[in-house]
């Protein structure tokens, strides 16, 4: 019986197992990162990581070797669903965007927030795989990376990536 | 990368503070009494697999129990090969599935040697190239569903193994406080040679519909699946197959009716079975590209499928549309 499962015997309160904790350290800042390419929000991206690793202890191992590629396309999800959910909940878009942002001149701080507005929606119209694409890939994440998170092919990885660009620049031409 | 994507999704870098974050879910962790996930149970629920992978898993394992179930019905030689020519239907029962699906652990193991590793490819081209197939593509689709939603998966060549053992089937008879009829010693020991695939299945959505949000990132299904490979053949190392046959369909799990069909088969080294739950699905004979086939139709009425064989292809259609839909689209793959 391992350290876990004696604690859940026990029915003692659960604590963080220490491989878990490890795993937090590692991956929580890309995480965040991943997530905040498409919620485009600093908090918002937090609280994303948060349901992420909560999902992830319940369900898996810390020290699963699939933990990271796990992670890393579980923040993509439900990233994707906290934006398009919050879309059909009503076009506060742009008035939640200003009271979140912090800028100095009014003009610029304007454009910057139809410009991320613009980007969320156009990322919330995309089909799953080219979003899920696009945001590993400008998070920095490798082709084997993004490979292991989304079950492609590494030699399959640039022709499904510009064509998720392709797909991108027209919905964002098209908002 | 491209600079106006990368200008369009760059975010201003920030520091995040992981410490102050990791006590943060201790804290959740310890206010929901949220539990971790036992070893067994996290065995159960595995890595992300995308959609089709998971149906692929599922549709070989209904080949692989048809497999089994024909290999019994396999009169002809010792080594006789089965190689799908025909495909013919055969009423199971969920009871009948449950204890193919018990049985195949129980009287021997099987080891893959090449296990099913499915990959998602960019186009048929690449689908093609890659399973060595000629992939016939729908030349007309139903209204509602688009091409522009196609996706394309490779599930390369798969071979296993199958030994069965006379001592593994006493000891999970026993524990099921059942005795078998005794193993024949020449199949005691005896191996079964099973190869699947290449296969190609092509994926189509719905064009129309909104985009899913039910928190699970898998829930939405294809609205029309193609599907295309080289059936299972299976190649026996010499046990005789009558007797075979007599074995496996005396067994405790078989009921009467299941081997009376089987029996029934009239070229079973080349009939692939398709075993339709008869609580959950209705069949009859169709005619598909000049070929027999078999059209299945599940009991709401909400999905149908058709399978049949032609030039050494197991072809399958299958969606969420009407019977004269999924036909229209299985005679229009060129």
């Amino acid at each position: 019986m391992g350290a876990v499962e004696a604690v859940r015997v026990a029915g003692a309160a659960p604590a963080i197992p220490p491989a878990l904790e490890a795993l937090f350290r590692r991956e929580y800042p890309r995480v965040v990162a991943i997530a905040r390419r498409i919620v485009r929000d600093a908090d918002e991206a937090e609280d994303v990581a948060q349901d992420v690793f909560v999902s992830f202890y319940r369900r898996h191992p810390a020290d699963a070797g699939y933990a990271s590629a796990w992670l890393h396309a579980a923040a993509v999800h439900t990233a994707l669903n906290t934006i398009r959910s919050r879309q059909r909940r009503g076009r506060r878009e742009l008035a939640h965007a200003r009271e979140h942002d912090v800028a100095v001149d009014p003009a610029r701080h304007a454009e910057r927030t139809e410009t991320r507005a613009e980007v969320r929606a156009a990322l919330a119209r995309l089909d799953e795989r080219s979003a899920s694409l696009l945001a590993l890939r400008y998070s920095g994440l490798s082709y084997d990376e993004i490979a292991a998170a989304l079950g492609l092919r590494r030699s399959s990885i640039g022709t499904f990536l510009s064509r998720a660009e392709a797909a991108f620049r027209r919905e964002v031409t098209r908002s | 990368m491209s600079d106006d994507i990368d200008e369009l999704l760059g975010v201003r870098e920030i520091e995040v503070d992981t410490e102050r974050a990791l006590a943060r879910l201790r804290a959740r962790v310890e206010r929901d009494r949220i539990r971790p996930v036992t070893r067994a149970a996290a065995r159960r629920d595995g890595p992300l697999v995308s959609l089709w992978v998971k149906g692929l898993a599922a549709a070989a394992s209904v080949a692989l129990i048809a497999t089994l179930l024909t290999v019994s019905g396999v009169a002809e030689t010792i080594l006789t090969i089965f190689e799908p020519k025909q495909v013919v239907a055969v009423p199971i029962t969920t009871t009948d599935i449950q204890r193919a699906v018990a049985g195949l652990g129980s009287y021997g193991t099987l080891e893959f040697s090449t296990p099913p590793k499915p990959y998602d490819v960019p186009d048929v081209a690449t689908a093609a190239k890659d399973s060595g197939i000629v992939v016939l593509v729908p030349g007309q689709l139903p209204s509602g569903v688009s091409i522009a939603t196609a996706r394309y998966g490779v599930m390369p060549r798969t071979t296993a193994t199958f030994t069965f053992s006379a001592e593994k089937t006493r000891a999970s008879a026993s524990r099921l406080g059942r005795t078998p009829p005794p193993m024949p010693a020449n199949i005691d020991g005896a191996k079964l040679f099973i190869t699947g695939g290449p296969a190609v299945v092509q994926y189509f959505d719905d064009g129309t519909a909104p985009k899913g949000d039910t928190g699970d990132p898998f829930a939405t299904l294809p609205k029309l699946v193609v599907a295309q490979g080289k059936g299972p053949i299976v190649r026996s190392d010499g046990v005789t197959v009558e007797q075979l046959q007599q074995y496996l369909l005396a067994q405790p799990g078989v009921t009467p009716q299941l081997a009376a069909q089987i029996r029934a088969i009239k070229d079973p080294s080349s009939t692939l079975p398709i075993p339709i739950p008869v609580d959950m699905a209705t069949s009859k004979n169709v005619t598909v590209q000049g070929a027999p086939g078999v059209f299945v139709g599940d009991s709401t009425g909400l999905g149908s499928a058709v399978i049949w064989q032609k030039d050494g292809i197991v072809f399958g259609v299958a969606g969420t549309l009407t019977e004269s839909q999924i036909l229209a689209v299985a005679n229009s793959l060129h």
